[in-house]
C-alpha cells in the first residue's frame, strides 16, 4: 500500500458542490462578483449565504471593478505548503472599498508597494476531480 | 459561582517527537497525576481534550475518549473535545472552569495534545492551512506566517518598529526556553543569530517564528472544596475573557497592527479578577510569531499602542522588568503543538505561582496571565492568582 496524501487544496467550484457557483462562473469570465443584500444594502466580501448585518437572505449578485489597490502585502520565501512554491506575494487588495485577500502573480516581489494599482487576473488551478476547470481570484500588476 | 483552582499540572517534552498521540497523552497525563500525590485516575470526574487536527495528522477522531481511556479516567460529569485552532487548550480550560464554577463538576482534567510532524515536512505545513479559510485563503497557499507578517508590516510602517525589536522577542524567548527542559529548543539565541536566520515571510525570520512541534500538557481543575483536600497551594482562576473579531483576514480590523478582540478579552478578564495590567507579574502570551508578542504587550495594557518594540528592547518584558513575558520560552522557544499550547501556558503559571519553576522562577509572583489566540482576531485571556481574591 502506498502512502497517499489525499488533499485537494482548491475549492469545489461547480454547481454540484457550492451554492456560490455563480461567483466562480463569473470569475471564469474574468469578472469579480460578490453578494449584496437587497434588504439593507450591505455588500459583503467574500459572497455570503445570508446577510451578516440584517440576516436577510434576499441577496443579489453584483459585479465589482476589475482593479484595486494594494492595502497590505507580504512575500513568503520559504515554508509554503506542499504544492505551493515561493516566493509568493500574498496581498490584501482594496476593490471598491472591499478588502479582498489574494496573491499577486507576475510581479517582481521586490517591487510591490502599498498603494500600487493591480487588476484582477483569474488564476487557473488544477481541474476538479470531474475535470471541471477551476479559477481563483488572483491579481496582477495593472 | 464557586471558586475554581488549578491543583495539578504536567507537560510532556515538546519537540519533533518519536511518539504517537497516545504516547504524548500518557506523558503529560502521568506528569499531571504525579503533581497531586495520592490522586488516582478514577477520582477525576471529567476530561476536556484540546486537540486540533488528529483527523488530519493521524487519521483519528474521537480523541477525547481515546485520551480518557489512555489516562484511566471514566468521566461522570464532563467529557468533551475543544477545537478552536491554536486556542483549543485555553478554550478547554474555560469549559472546565464553567462546569466547576456552576457546580456541575468538582474535578476535571484538561489535556491538550498534538502530533503535527509528519514523514514529509511540507505535508505538515499543508495541514496548517486547515486553520485559515480553506476556500478564500488556504486555496492560495496561505498558512499562518504571512498573516502575522501583514501585522508586522503594518506595525513597522505605523510605529517605526524595527526588525531588531522583533528579533529581541526571539532572543528573549529562545533564551528562556534554554532553561526549560520540556522546550523544543534548548540552545538559546543571540541577536545576530535571529537577524541572520532564514527569511520566512517578510519581515519574519525563522527564529521569530514558532516551529512545528509535537507535545501534550495537562492541568487538573477543581472546586474550592475539592482543591482544599488535594493541595495546600492551589492556584486560583481569578478571571477569564474571550472575544472574536473575525475569522478571515478580510474580516479583521482594517489595520492589522490593531487586535481589538484581544483588548476586549483582557478587559473582561481583568474586570473579573479585580486586577489591572500593572498587577501582572508574569504573562504567558501567544508568541506564535514575534509580532504577536509585541502586539500583546499593547492590547494587554503592558505598554501604550506603538511602544512595544521599545518595551522589549529596554528589557521591560524580561526578568527584572515590568512583567516577565513567556518565562517558559513561549511558542517560539517551546514550540507550538496547537491544542497543547494553552494548557502548557497554564501549567507554567501553576508552577510559577507555587514557586516551583526552578531556574525560570519569577520572584514574588502573585498574579499570572495567559493569552492564547487563534489567528489575529480570536483571543482568550486567563488570570490566575496565588490568592483566591
Amino acid at each position: 500500500m502506498t502512502y497517499v496524501r489525499a488533499v485537494d487544496p482548491f475549492p469545489l467550484e461547480s454547481a454540484d458542490h457550492t451554492k456560490l457557483h455563480e461567483f466562480y462562473a463569473r470569475l471564469a469570465r474574468g469578472v469579480l462578483a460578490t453578494t449584496r443584500c437587497t434588504a439593507c444594502g450591505t455588500r459583503a466580501w467574500p459572497p455570503r449565504g445570508f446577510c451578516g448585518e440584517c440576516a436577510s437572505d434576499r441577496l443579489e449578485w453584483v459585479d465589482l471593478p476589475g482593479d484595486g489597490v494594494v492595502h497590505a502585502f507580504t512575500v513568503q520565501e520559504t515554508g509554503l505548503p506542499s504544492g505551493f512554491e515561493g516566493p509568493r506575494v500574498f496581498a490584501i487588495v482594496k476593490v471598491d472599498g472591499l478588502r479582498v485577500f489574494t496573491v499577486l502573480t507576475g510581479v517582481d516581489p521586490a517591487k510591490v508597494e502599498i498603494g500600487q494599482r493591480v487588476r484582477l487576473a483569474p488564476l487557473r488551478v488544477a481541474d476538479d476531480p470531474k475535470g471541471n476547470p477551476r479559477w481563483l481570484p488572483a491579481f496582477a500588476a495593472a | 459561582m464557586k471558586k475554581v483552582a488549578l491543583v495539578g499540572a504536567g507537560v510532556s517534552k515538546f519537540g519533533v517527537r518519536k511518539a504517537t498521540y497516545r504516547d504524548l497523552i500518557w506523558e503529560a497525563g502521568k506528569a499531571c497525576f504525579d503533581s497531586v500525590p495520592g490522586l488516582k485516575p478514577k477520582d477525576v470526574e471529567g476530561l476536556v481534550v484540546g486537540s486540533v487536527m488528529p483527523e488530519r495528522t493521524a487519521f483519528q477522531s474521537h480523541i477525547s475518549s481515546l485520551a480518557a481511556e489512555a489516562l484511566g479516567i471514566k468521566p461522570t460529569a464532563l467529557s468533551a473535545r475543544t477545537e478552536h485552532m491554536c486556542a483549543s487548550g485555553t478554550v478547554g480550560i474555560r469549559y472546565a472552569y464553567a462546569f466547576i464554577a456552576s457546580g456541575l463538576a468538582d474535578l476535571v482534567m484538561v489535556l491538550g495534545v498534538e502530533k503535527l510532524n509528519q514523514p514529509s515536512g511540507d505535508e505538515a505545513i499543508l495541514n496548517m492551512g486547515t486553520g485559515v479559510d480553506r476556500e478564500w485563503e488556504a486555496a492560495f497557499g496561505l498558512t499562518a506566517p504571512p498573516c502575522f507578517a501583514l501585522a508586522a508590516q503594518r506595525h513597522m510602517a505605523q510605529y517605526g518598529t524595527t526588525e531588531e525589536q522583533l528579533a529581541r522577542v526571539g532572543v528573549k524567548n529562545h533564551n528562556h526556553a534554554a532553561k526549560n527542559p520540556n522546550a523544543h529548543f534548548s540552545k538559546g539565541a543571540t541577536l545576530d543569530q535571529v537577524l541572520c536566520s532564514k527569511m520566512i515571510a517578510t519581515p519574519l525570520r525563522l527564529f521569530m517564528c514558532s516551529p512545528i512541534t509535537d507535545g501534550a500538557a495537562a492541568v487538573l481543575v477543581a472546586s474550592e472544596e475539592r482543591a482544599r483536600t488535594l493541595t495546600d497551594t492551589p492556584v486560583w482562576i481569578r478571571g477569564t475573557g474571550q472575544a472574536l473579531d473575525g475569522f478571515q483576514l478580510t474580516s479583521l480590523h482594517d489595520d492589522y497592527a490593531h487586535w481589538p478582540a484581544m483588548k476586549r478579552a483582557a478587559d473582561a478578564a481583568y474586570a473579573m479578577a479585580g486586577v489591572g495590567p500593572t498587577d501582572v507579574d508574569l504573562a504567558e502570551v501567544h508568541d506564535c510569531f514575534a509580532i504577536a508578542e509585541l502586539i500583546a504587550y499593547e492590547e494587554l495594557g503592558f505598554c501604550k499602542k506603538g511602544e512595544a518594540g521599545r518595551f522589549v528592547a529596554a528589557g521591560r518584558s524580561d526578568y527584572g522588568g515590568d512583567v516577565v513575558v513567556n518565562p517558559r520560552g513561549g511558542l517560539i522557544g517551546c514550540g507550538h503543538p496547537l491544542g497543547a499550547t494553552g494548557v502548557a501556558q497554564a501549567a507554567e503559571v501553576f508552577a510559577q505561582l507555587r514557586d516551583e519553576a526552578g531556574p525560570r522562577q519569577v520572584a514574588n509572583a502573585d498574579i499570572g496571565l495567559t493569552h492564547n489566540n487563534s489567528g489575529m482576531g480570536e483571543h482568550v485571556v486567563m488570570i490566575y492568582g496565588r490568592e483566591a481574591t
